[in-house]
């Protein structure tokens, strides 16, 4: 572990090698900036071995039907119901489609929320900004992720990230607008540390995350030395904002690079065969590896993107003919890609002693028209859809809401994702309604004062 | 069906001597109908703004209540035919005097039309919102347009389907439309008005009155005006906004009730939705209200709490309009500016801004030595005349057009290029340009800028994709309905779509080659009516269908004319974000009504000046460069820190991809390779030999050659037409690359490297850090930043030479990783 409180500077010698370099990281804070040094001190306050509640964010791209997913509808008519059967799960009572056959043995593990809807227009920008921020942006005002909430609030766990984006962040969705996975205003330092790779690819490393070879711990602290005289003639520049952010990403890569623990977050590669086979060769499957990785390295929260884009890609965006994808692809490709990934995740995870402080929430952006589209397919429709969330406090095995006959609205129970969002802040151990500085300052809540945690999950 | 008309004129007479002018808005009331109302805005100006809203302190009082009535809030009700004065006293015993009131026919009463009072009603109450049954789908079985824009088949749909349950005339109470809106019954969409209100009243007149459906004789939308015009306030003041429609016929009608009302910047000022609108911060806001189809702003200016010498806004010896528009209102605002820069900073900035390149050495020795008071003109002047101007601008224009190989075989992307540098290094003027692409015909291969049709095959795509490019504005909404921000029809998207549909591509002989030509026939069909609309410009003139006139030649000549509204602002704008580092409308390709420049003056001014100086860019940019905004200082005081967008100081702003590579490669002198390509998909790469050894980053004409570096720091993909493909954040990516990539570490060990060669010639560590100052910051060191940089390069000279070496290696690279550096200043 770091040692931040170590005054006393470690001393070097010429001809270290990386692993001198990589050793040395671990003990001593060379590589920080005076200012970085500080915010790495301010961090570090709260212990590594914190046993706070992380989160697991599985963003399932497209937005997945809630009749073929989690609130099939077995007596309704044909044109609503849908080509999938309905199936028993290891809760009495609850049933699922039957394309998760592996999901079904865990409903135990998490609970479905089967009322969340929203208002706003129903393109998947909207949603997606919604459910990873729990608002929707307007007035020129972006509102922070979730996981950059506590990033701000609790800062990483010694030198990790606090919050990790795998592997990319949502591209194009038609929607031309933002999508919630940034810190928004409370700056580019509390953005999310993105992989930007592929884990499922051949040779998988995290880019530049390691120092050459021949960049010693004396050259690396040297470099500092000099980067911190040559920076002290533009003091200035603190004014702005991108200058302001170029220093602090070069203390967290400091912190990164130095970092034992970030190595071994990411080295997916110590994983048996048998461990990635179970969580399925797929970038998801291996995403959601590597968000397990990264949680018991110390990880707080970690976003999984199911998807990059709905343009061209077999995704959840089921509107049934080109370039989205039909009814039946969703079914042979997604939902066993999903089924195989999460189920491993949820036993991972408690195997390893995880789950009980680590919540994973699994949602997409909205639900898809109840009636069959021409196409065979299925349309936007934010009015009512389901989510999985347990882990952590959150207790699993329960059905929270419902929705009508035909899954087209809440019946009962109507949850907005302001309401998931103040779920998750609570199960982050967060008063939903704390205030952060905004804009210019002014105080705005995590989340909005009418919007309530589900206190049914708890 | 006549209207009874009510007219109500208010006139003001002498003021009592005060801070403003008191006045009455709207100027002139016309009420057309029983029960129609106009709400009354008793405000005071100061030059046309408003600084303070008297409304609710007014106490008013009508002539005749026969003729009209007013309430205590100020809103006039017709009730009669005839004419009456509304008297208007304000607390504290100040008045304005009696107005005159004239009243016409009142015989007849009116009804409410579904086209114009409805519609507004269901978009006001977000029944026909894309989250409602303005979806694609409809909502629960009833689908409506959205916000209204297919005011006949909601009429249909509302009055003839689910066996005409939903408007039931005989009881018109029962109707489902009234009972779900109102919430007497559930309904998912919640209660959207109550049973009472002036909403759920007009819906039920319209019922009783025999629903009767939009009409050939309906007025038309014409535009909406909105009261007061402008305001100029203080924190925490209030005031509201009042909207009028004015229909095709003269007559106008209050619709505040109906409009909507955002602000584009909460934090300077919010509105609420019935158009209140609270002062929460400095700085100004647009105040945007959409009603129908029609889009219109009113500005909020909230000056800055400092105390400022009016000395601090003095126009300088010589200053043009750029700096008399930007001190104007900087002085409204009371943002003090910033004083100019030295010499060494401009040289550095102009370099950097214009070309691409750091100042040569010498040439920065030579300036900083020269005593002509018109050096930095003379600079200027020089500066548009290297070659490195042309692969700058050739770079930008280029990533505007989105040439690549990733759609263009590789011969057709060097013609594209080509012909965009020569127009560049030609300094060809920017309407010539425009129209050699936009009527380019023949081989791809000759005429480079053919390849924009190869580049946009789909009539829709090359639409939307003109409309960024030369207009500086998206239309794509409204290709499905009617642009939900916008006054963009869904009618006039595909009347201006028509303009692109007889665009003839066939494949040439040789590779990449396609032969372009203008046809005869051909129509884009509205997608929706499934008919082809007469091709029409944006707010232009329809071309008949049947004419025989050359669809892109009308377009190219109705874009380039002196008087078109769009095409100068578009790449004014362009050229005005790259010197002063943020457009005068941000983003720099989103110029709409609704979003209005930051200086609206100063863009028109531009404009204006672009065209009558016959479109020549380098002209614009020399007085861009010329100014003293641009000369400012990147220093704030403290009173202009909070600006960014007044120009009250240079912009700070991290400097491009590429520009940072090719200073990479020139200061350390080992160039960077451009050896490998990537596929289109990005998933693979593969050896390439076309650029040799020593080309810079700058002059590469494809985006999909492999650069881990170019990538990490933002380059365009030129993939879709946006200026948000190049970014310009800081990321920890960036960092990592920089600590530990191989572009910059490779540089500085290479053996040809400038540090080899510093080592040959057995300079000094003092020498080497005046060497690294000078070529990389333009600047001497000060004499403590030379002390302490020379102590630092004598402690690892310790260890021998290689520990020497690499102690200026890492020298080199903490200042060309520093923000200095990397950020122009």
């Amino acid at each position: 572990m770091i040692r931040l409180d170590a005054d006393r500077p470690a001393t070097f010698c010429d001809g270290h090698t990386r692993r001198d370099f990589l050793h040395a990281g671990a003990v001593a804070p060379f590589g920080l900036t005076l200012a970085g040094l500080n915010r790495a001190k301010a961090n570090a306050s709260g212990s590594a071995k914190d046993n706070d509640v992380n989160c697991i964010m599985l963003f399932l791209v497209g937005g997945p039907s809630q009749l073929d997913t989690f609130d099939p509808k077995p007596k309704a008519p044909a044109e609503v119901r849908g080509p999938f059967t309905a199936i028993k799960t290891n809760v009495v009572g609850t049933q699922i489609s039957e394309i998760f056959p592996k999901t079904a043995k865990h409903a135990d593990k998490f609970s479905i929320i089967r009322s969340v809807y929203h208002t706003a227009t129903a393109v998947h920008d909207t949603g997606h900004q919604m459910m990873q921020t729990g608002r929707l942006f307007a007035g020129g005002i972006e509102y922070p992720h979730i996981g950059c909430s506590l990033s701000y609030l609790k800062g990483g766990r010694g030198e990790l990230p606090a919050h990790v984006l795998v592997p990319k962040p949502i591209g194009r969705t038609g929607g031309n607008l933002p999508h919630g996975h940034a810190a928004g205003y409370l700056g580019k330092s509390h953005d999310p540390f993105i992989l930007n790779a592929d884990p499922n690819a051949p040779g998988f490393k995290v880019p530049d995350l390691l120092p050459p070879d021949y960049i010693t711990g004396i050259r690396a602290e040297r470099r500092q030395k000099f980067r911190d005289a040559v920076d002290g003639a533009t003091a200035t520049f603190e004014n702005n904002g991108a200058a302001k952010q170029l220093d602090d990403n070069f203390a967290l890569a400091y912190k990164l690079m130095s970092s034992a623990k970030a190595r071994e977050g990411f080295a997916l590669e110590k994983e048996s065969a048998k461990t990635r086979d179970r969580y399925g060769r797929t970038r998801f499957g291996q995403s959601c590896l590597m968000a397990r990785r990264l949680i018991e390295a110390g990880v707080r929260f970690v976003t999984v993107n199911m998807f990059e884009t709905v343009f061209d890609e077999v995704t959840w965006d089921i509107h049934g003919s080109r370039p989205f994808t039909d009814v039946q692809q969703m079914a042979k490709e997604v939902a066993p890609n999903f089924d195989t990934a999460y189920t491993a995740l949820l036993e991972d995870l408690a195997e390893r002693g995880l789950l009980s402080n680590t919540m994973v929430i699994a949602c997409g952006e909205f639900g898809r028209t109840p009636k069959v589209n021409p196409a065979g397919g299925r349309d936007h429709h934010p009015h009512v859809w389901s989510i999985l969330m347990g882990g952590g406090p959150i207790k699993g095995g329960q059905i929270i809401g419902e929705s009508d006959e035909l899954g087209y609205a809440p019946k009962t129970r109507p949850v907005t994702p302001g309401e998931v969002a103040a779920t998750l802040y609570k199960g982050l151990g967060l008063d939903p309604h704390k205030e952060l500085p905004g804009p210019q300052n002014r105080p705005i809540p995590l989340v909005d004062y009418d919007r309530k945690p589900i206190n049914e999950l708890f | 069906m006549r209207l009874s008309s009510v007219c109500v004129a208010l006139l003001l007479t002498a003021l009592p001597a005060s801070a403003g002018e008191l006045r009455v808005y709207p100027p002139k009331i016309t009420l057309s109908g029983p029960n129609r109302t106009q709400q009354l805005l008793v405000v005071e100006e100061v030059n046309r703004r408003v600084v303070k809203d008297h409304t609710a302190s007014t106490t008013f009082r009508s002539s005749d209540e026969k003729v009209a009535k007013v309430n205590a809030a100020g809103v006039v009700t017709a009730v009669g035919k005839g004419s009456a004065t509304i008297s208007i006293a304000l607390e504290g015993g100040r008045t304005a005097p009696l107005t005159t009131v004239s009243v016409a026919g009142f015989d007849k009463p009116s009804e409410w039309s579904f086209r114009n009072h409805v519609v507004p009603v269901l978009t006001r109450t977000a029944c026909n919102s894309g989250a409602c049954h303005g979806a694609l789908a409809g909502k629960g079985g009833l689908k409506l347009s959205l916000r209204g824009f297919d005011p006949e088949s909601d009429w249909f749909v509302l009055t003839r389907q689910a066996l005409a349950r939903r408007v039931d005339q005989t009881n018109p109470a029962e109707s489902l439309l009234l009972k779900k809106g109102a919430r007497l019954m559930p309904h998912g969409g919640g209660t959207r008005f109550t049973d009472g209100d002036e909403n759920y009243t007009l819906l039920l007149d319209w019922i009783k009155s025999g629903a009767h459906g939009p009409r050939d004789s309906d007025v038309s939308l014409e535009r909406i005006e909105v009261f007061p015009p402008a305001a100029l306030l203080k924190p925490k003041d209030k005031i509201r906004v009042i909207a009028r429609a004015v229909y095709s016929d003269g007559t106008n009608e209050d619709v505040t009730r109906w409009a909507k009302f955002t602000s584009s910047e909460d934090l300077v000022a919010g509105v609420n939705e019935d158009g209140g609108i609270t002062v929460t911060g400095s700085g100004e806001a647009a105040i945007i209200v959409n009603f129908g189809t029609k889009v219109t702003t009113l500005s909020v200016t909230v000056p800055f709490p400092n105390e400022v010498n009016a000395a601090a806004f003095a126009r300088p010896a010589g200053s043009g309009f750029i700096d008399d528009l930007i001190l104007t209102k900087l002085e409204l605002l009371r943002l003090p500016p910033s004083g100019l820069c030295t010499d060494a900073e401009f040289i550095r900035r102009a370099f950097l801004d214009t070309c691409g390149i750091l100042p040569p050495v010498e040439e920065t020795k030579a300036f900083l030595a020269d005593k002509d008071s018109k050096k930095r003109e003379k600079l200027i002047d020089k500066l548009l005349e290297r070659p490195e101007f042309a692969d700058y601008w050739a770079y930008r224009w280029s990533d505007l057009l989105l040439v690549s190989s990733r759609r263009l075989q590789q011969p057709a992307m060097w013609a594209f290029y080509r012909k965009i540098r020569q127009s560049v290094a030609d300094n060809q003027p920017w309407d010539k340009f425009a129209r050699g692409i936009l009527t380019a015909s023949g081989s791809s291969l000759s005429e480079g800028g053919g390849n924009y049709f190869v580049l946009h095959k789909d009539v829709a795509a090359l639409a939307e994709a003109t409309a960024i490019t030369f207009l500086g504005t998206g239309i794509g909404c409204a290709k499905c309905h009617n642009h939900p921000l916008e006054k963009w029809t869904q009618d006039e998207y595909w009347a201006f779509a028509n303009l692109f549909s007889r665009v003839g591509l066939k494949n040439g002989d040789r590779p990449g080659e396609v032969l372009v030509q203008s046809r005869l026939d051909g129509e884009a069909l509205h997608l929706r009516r499934g008919v082809a609309m007469p091709p029409m410009p944006l707010d232009g003139k329809p071309l008949a269908l049947d004419a025989a006139t050359d669809r892109r030649a009308y377009f190219a000549d109705w874009l380039t004319a002196p008087n078109n509204p769009f095409f100068a602002k578009a790449v004014v704008n362009r050229i005005w974000r790259n010197y002063m580092g943020r457009g005068l409308v941000e983003a720099e390709d989103d110029l709409r009504v609704s979003n209005p420049a930051s200086n609206i003056e100063l863009l028109d001014a531009l404009a204006a000046d672009f065209v009558k100086n016959r479109f020549d860019m380098k002209r614009l940019m020399r007085s861009i460069l010329g100014s003293a905004a641009y000369q400012r200082s990147s220093q704030p005081l403290p009173a202009n820190a909070a600006d960014d967008r007044f120009y009250s100081r240079y912009l700070v702003r991290r400097l491009p991809a590429e520009v940072i590579l090719d200073a990479y490669s020139d200061l350390t002198g080992v160039p960077t390779l451009f050896n490998q390509i990537k596929t289109a998909a990005g998933d693979s790469a593969s050896a390439v030999t076309t650029y040799p050894a020593g080309t810079r980053a700058m002059q590469l004409p494809d985006s999909l050659l492999l650069s881990r570096f170019l990538e990490a720091f933002g380059r365009a993909d030129r993939v879709a037409t946006c200026a948000c493909e190049r970014t310009a954040d800081a990321s920890v990516t960036q960092a990592l690359h920089l600590n530990n990539g191989i572009t910059l570490n490779d540089k500085l060990r290479d053996k040809q490297s400038i540090v080899t060669k510093w080592l040959d010639a057995k300079l000094t560590d003092a020498e080497i850090v005046d060497c690294v100052f000078l070529a990389a910051l333009t600047r001497e060191p000060t004499s403590s930043e030379k002390k302490r940089f020379v102590a630092l390069l004598a402690e690892s000279e310790k260890y021998g030479p290689k520990s020497r070496r690499e102690g200026i290696e890492d020298f080199v690279w903490a200042v060309l990783t520093g923000r200095e550096f990397l950020f122009n200043h």
